[in-house]
């Protein structure tokens, strides 16, 4: 049983550490400036193939030439992210774990459970942001409201009558939903589905009326006319859908959420070590290949500003307190 | 015809060397995943994903395909032998393969498993050539209330196939339907009933419960003094490895319609496949003369199942391929390969990517051509095994089964829950419970619970569209029918035992 | 689940006419099942701590919550249900007290299928566990379902057929208890558990040689050269599939050689 396993597996630590001891302590500056020496993994909290891996995929794949030591990406899935997110925050501060979270796992995971293993900004040295996928709103290609305005006044006007599609608890296209209907101050029935592909499946089908989902998931749907966007929540257009307006545009500019996705490492990982991945990840995001990838995906990749650790803490702290605001009172 | 080019483009596109390794390589892999215990399809994509990201897309998805549809031809291989089912569709085929393997006729059984299966693969690939597009409507027509009622109909489908007491299989299901409870609430995140255990946060897996009470306990039932003797007979008896004349004759109409049933329900998302092999079984055993047969070894319970589970993994590649909406898991994971490689799937994919579409529809075929060409001779090698005294095989069994869960999540404790499930199910052989429902309930457990709350979230509380739905209602009205006839008779029976036993 | 079937183990090789006494006595084990088993864990604690009640803890905690569970019931109800009970109360309420009128009932009665009275009795029990363990999740909130709505539906179905089948297991004559071993369960169980509890630590290599041997003693047949031949053959062939050819991460040396 998984006490018993703890158990010798923590016996055996005072012996390691007693053996290393010596060693460990001398050479503790020398590591951090060759770091790294061997290959480092990179805990992915989600399925292989998720937006998450995929941008998480195509960065540290460039990351990996600048490092001169390759990056082994570890999908490890459950409870929405938050079980590999806990392994990640107890794994050595060396430098040779990092984990990739997003807007899930390192700020609506707060108030979503109350027994968190872990905390975003106290257990976690922030390394890099790397992309944001941006949230739309979409609707059932047959459903009344033409525009995000006539949108707004039809779900303030019929909060009885609409449903809204979510792919799972804290999962984005929920967590954002709620946003949005905290922002509307409205509550409509929230229908759960399994994933996001379900959800697609039900609102192609016209079972339900609307949902926010990421990009990713909905271009190829909105092109093909099987499903409708009435807004996307940035504050730029985006590339691969031109013809869907802002929410500042369609006159709802308090809606503004992004999937971020960020590199963390555990607590008290060495600053050298932050700042030369950091460095490596800023020449990833910087190069064309990974661009035009990234871009590819609808994704929205930071500005310089915006790359730095002190950036992202700031980021995670505000995240934090605006799900919390958000998802509290619903919970 | 435009079909025909698209065909030809297709079979140009698969036939090249690459892709030909890739699909071989996808078989082989799908039948050793199939055959070992545990491993399941998901497990292993996820593993495999990260290689194929260095392919070009197309072979990385036709070894995908393989490795998904070639676990369908592998997991009836367990299933037959030592009764232990790899995967939730292979179920059924324990229930008479593996009699018939205990009957010295385990070759006949995989034999005809790996024929139906390539029967089946052959026409659901051609259906999805012709028919994807108009089929993928069915996809959409069906609501969450259309898919209550569908479990409902697929838990009545365990009831009838019960060869005992009708009110201990009902029993059963429930009591799958309460294990399936366990983990979180799908509308509140709420954990239910996991004792703050990490693991079980997200619910018992299938292969925990299935190795549990299939394959530990029927080895520990093998080791209780006295079954020893019935092991040994069982290596004497083996007879002839391929079906005989008779064998195929009632295997034919079998594989017709488990085929027909597979390709249908197929293409419904989440737990068509299942539904299918349940469905092709207890169809079989309504239709058939003699259904006292059914469970004692009726090759028909062998070749029905096998053919629906084939045909079912096929055509769910049609709302992959037509909507670009992943139907399952294992799709999701190709979704995300298409993703990796800058293709994201959508309504438009054929248009856009035919040689990705046509050349994996054709390599749908090659690769069934390949699985039956790898498989029967493996079933000669397969019977071979058996000889093996048993008091070596238990114990590799068991080695087999805890790597294989251990590996699904590299949970030690879902190992012990396995353990646990194995005195379970040892449990229920002795109180003459049958095991087949309670997997059954497992599995349909959760979707008939999420599709019945959605349905209610819909229609605000309103249970009348289950039956104002047509679908549905239709659906609902066949699952009636069929609880009633399984019902009448051990009813009859009762009042005839009751009778004999006043006169007497 | 596991603990309970171990239990009735127990009951199988009385005489028919004393059957309804042995099998009360088991029932009334089973009765208090979670009690003991939380006790169990607790003392295990004591030698690996980890977080939970300590043993005297569980002793007093259930101990009250068995002696007050009663006038508690009446308090609550007097108080219009406004307090709530404590976890250990309910689970006299629900589980213990209602298994406890069981087992007086089996004393009472000569069922005519002991192999489906028993079997009812125990699916009752893994039900009003079920009952229990759900007891603390909402419930129907309007028309939406709670998150322990359905849970508490198919317990409540459960214990319903769970009744049934010990009904007509009293009423219809039937088979009697088939015959339980302990040699098969223990040393496979044994195995099974060795595996969980080394794998981390000791490395596929090892365990799997070690748990190979463990659920051969399991038979009377083993013949132990043979055995330990094939189990070395099967360990390496085993280090060499999973890890290599199908790529699964798996531990295969012990953790204290790699460091």
């Amino acid at each position: 049983m998984s006490w018993c396993g703890r158990a010798l597996s923590v016996g055996w630590l005072p012996v390691i550490a007693g053996l290393l001891a010596g060693v460990g302590v001398a050479t503790t500056p020398a590591k951090a400036q060759n770091y790294p020496t061997r290959s480092i993994t990179m805990i992915v909290p989600f399925a292989a193939g998720g937006p998450t891996d995929v941008i998480a995929r195509i960065v540290t794949g460039h990351m990996a030439q600048t490092l001169g030591q390759s990056i082994i990406i570890e999908n490890v899935v459950g409870a929405g992210g938050t079980t590999a997110t806990a392994r990640a925050a107890r794994a050595t501060n060396d430098g040779y774990t990092l984990i990739t979270g997003h807007m899930g796992t390192h700020a609506a995971a707060v108030p979503l459970y109350p027994n968190l293993a872990y905390h975003p900004e106290r257990d976690f040295e922030p390394v890099a942001l790397l992309a944001g996928t941006p949230i739309l709103i979409l609707a059932r290609k047959d459903f009344a409201p033409k525009d995000t305005k006539e949108f707004v006044d039809y779900v303030k006007a019929n909060t009885e009558k609409v449903n809204a599609a979510h792919a799972g608890v804290g999962s984005v296209s929920h967590v954002s939903c709620q946003l949005l209907n905290s922002i509307l101050d409205v509550k409509p029935v929230g229908v759960p589905f399994n994933g996001t592909g379900p959800a697609m499946n039900a609102l192609v089908g016209g079972q339900v009326d609307y949902m926010c989902d990421q990009i990713v998931n909905a271009v190829p749907q909105i092109n093909a006319g099987t499903i409708k966007a009435y807004a996307i929540a940035t504050p730029e257009r985006n590339p691969a859908l031109p013809n869907v307006p802002t929410t500042t545009e369609a006159g709802l500019p308090k809606f503004q959420a992004q999937a971020w996705n960020a590199i963390f490492a555990p607590k008290g990982t060495p600053a050298p070590i932050i700042a030369k991945l950091n460095a490596a990840a800023a020449k990833a995001l910087d190069d064309e290949g990974v661009r035009k990838r990234l871009l590819e995906l609808g994704s929205v990749i930071p500005g310089a500003a915006d790359r730095t650790p002190e950036a992202l803490a700031a980021l995670v702290k505000a995240e934090v307190a605006k799900w919390t605001a958000v998802l509290k009172p619903a919970s | 015809m435009d079909l025909f080019a698209n065909l030809a483009h297709g079979f140009a596109v698969a036939l090249s060397p690459i892709n030909l390794l890739m699909c071989l390589i996808g078989a082989l892999v799908g039948t050793l995943v199939g055959v070992l215990p545990g491993i399941g399809t998901i497990a292993t994509v996820a593993m495999l994903l990260p290689i194929t990201f260095g392919l070009p897309p197309v072979g990385a998805l036709i070894m995908l395909a393989g490795i998904y549809y070639g676990a369908q031809y592998g997991g009836s291989t367990t299933s037959i032998l030592v009764n232990i089912p790899g995967e939730a569709t292979s179920v059924v085929t324990a229930l008479d393969g593996f009699q018939m393997a205990k009957q010295g006729r385990a070759g006949p059984a995989l034999a005809i498993a790996a024929i139906g299966s390539f029967f089946a693969g052959c026409v659901a690939t051609v259906l999805i050539a012709i028919l994807g597009a108009p089929l993928t409507k069915l996809a959409l027509a069906f609501g969450p209330a259309e898919y209550f009622s569908l479990m409902v109909l697929g838990l009545i489908f365990a009831v009838v196939l019960a060869k005992g007491s009708v009110l201990k299989a009902i029993a059963m299901i429930v009591l799958g339907l309460l294990l399936s409870m366990v983990g979180s609430d799908i509308e509140t995140g709420v954990s239910r009933m996991a004792f703050n255990i990490p693991e079980l946060a997200d619910g018992l897996g299938f292969a925990t419960v299935a190795m549990g009470v299939f394959g530990f306990a029927e080895i520990i039932r093998n080791l209780d003094a006295g079954a020893g003797m019935d092991r040994d007979l069982v290596q004497k008896k083996i007879t002839g490895l391929m079906p005989t004349r008779k064998d195929m004759k009632d295997s034919t109409p079998a594989i017709l319609r488990g085929t027909v049933l597979g390709s249908i329900l197929g293409i419904l998302p989440g737990g068509g496949a299942v539904i299918a092999s349940f469905a092709a079984y207890t169809l079989e055993k309504k239709l058939a003369k003699d259904p006292s047969r059914f469970g004692r070894g009726a090759i028909e319970g062998v070749a029905a199942p096998e053919s629906a589970n084939n045909a079912a993994a096929q055509t769910s590649f049609i709302p992959l391929l037509t909507l670009g909406i992943p139907p399952n898991a294992v799709m999701a994971l190709m979704v995300g390969a298409m993703t990796i490689h800058g293709i994201v799937p959508g309504p438009q994919v054929m248009q856009k990517q035919p040689d990705l579409v046509w050349g994996m529809i054709a390599s749908m075929w090659i690769g069934n051509l390949m699985l039956i060409i790898i498989n029967l001779p493996l079933v000669g090698i397969w019977v071979r095994l058996l000889r093996v005294p048993y008091r070596l095989m238990f114990p590799s069994i068991v080695i087999f089964c805890a790597i294989g869960i251990y590996s699904v999540n590299n949970a030690p404790v879902d190992v012990v829950l396995a353990g646990a499930f194995g005195l379970v199910g040892y449990w229920l052989i002795k109180h003459d419970f049958e095991p087949a429902p309670l997997l059954l309930g497992m599995v349909l457990g959760p979707l008939m619970e999420e599709n019945l709350r959605r349905a209610l979230l819909i229609s605000r509380g309103d249970w009348s569209v289950f039956l104002t739905r047509p679908v549905s209602a239709i659906l609902l009205a066949i699952a009636m029918g069929l609880l009633v006839l399984a019902v009448l008779p051990t009813l009859r029976r009762k009042r005839d035992e009751v009778f004999v036993e006043s006169e007497g | 689940m596991a603990e309970t079937t171990g239990q009735l183990s127990g009951g199988t090789a009385s005489a028919p006419g004393a059957r309804s006494m042995t099998g009360a006595s088991i029932i009334l084990v089973l009765a208090f099942a979670p009690q003991l088993i939380e006790l169990m864990i607790a003392l295990a604690g004591v030698v690996a701590p980890m977080s939970g009640r300590g043993p005297l803890q569980v002793i007093s905690a259930h101990a009250s919550a068995l002696s007050i569970a009663i006038p508690s019931l009446a308090q609550q109800y007097a108080a219009g249900g406004k307090t709530s009970l404590s976890s250990d109360v309910l689970l006299a309420l629900i589980y213990t007290y209602p298994l406890i009128a069981v087992a007086v009932f089996t004393f009472m009665v000569r069922p005519r299928a002991p192999q489906d009275y028993f079997g009812g009795v125990v699916l009752m029990a893994i039900a009003l566990f079920a009952l229990w363990a759900s007891s603390d999740l909402q419930g129907m909130r309007g028309f939406s379902f709670g998150a322990g709505t359905a849970p508490r539906m198919f317990g409540l179905l459960l214990l319903g057929l769970g009744a049934a089948v010990a009904v007509i297991g009293v009423v219809t004559p039937g088979a009697q208890l088939a015959t339980y071993h302990w040699r098969g369960p223990l040393f496979v169980s044994l195995a099974i558990l060795t595996f969980a509890v080394a794998i981390r630590p000791l490395g596929l290599l090892v365990v799997g040689l070690a748990s190979f041997l463990i659920a051969a003693i399991g038979s009377q047949e083993t013949r132990w050269r043979e055995a330990l031949i094939v189990g070395v053959c099967l360990t390496g062939g085993c280090a060499l599939l999973f890890p290599y050819v199908l790529g699964l991460p798996m531990p295969l040396l012990p953790r204290f050689l790699l460091q």
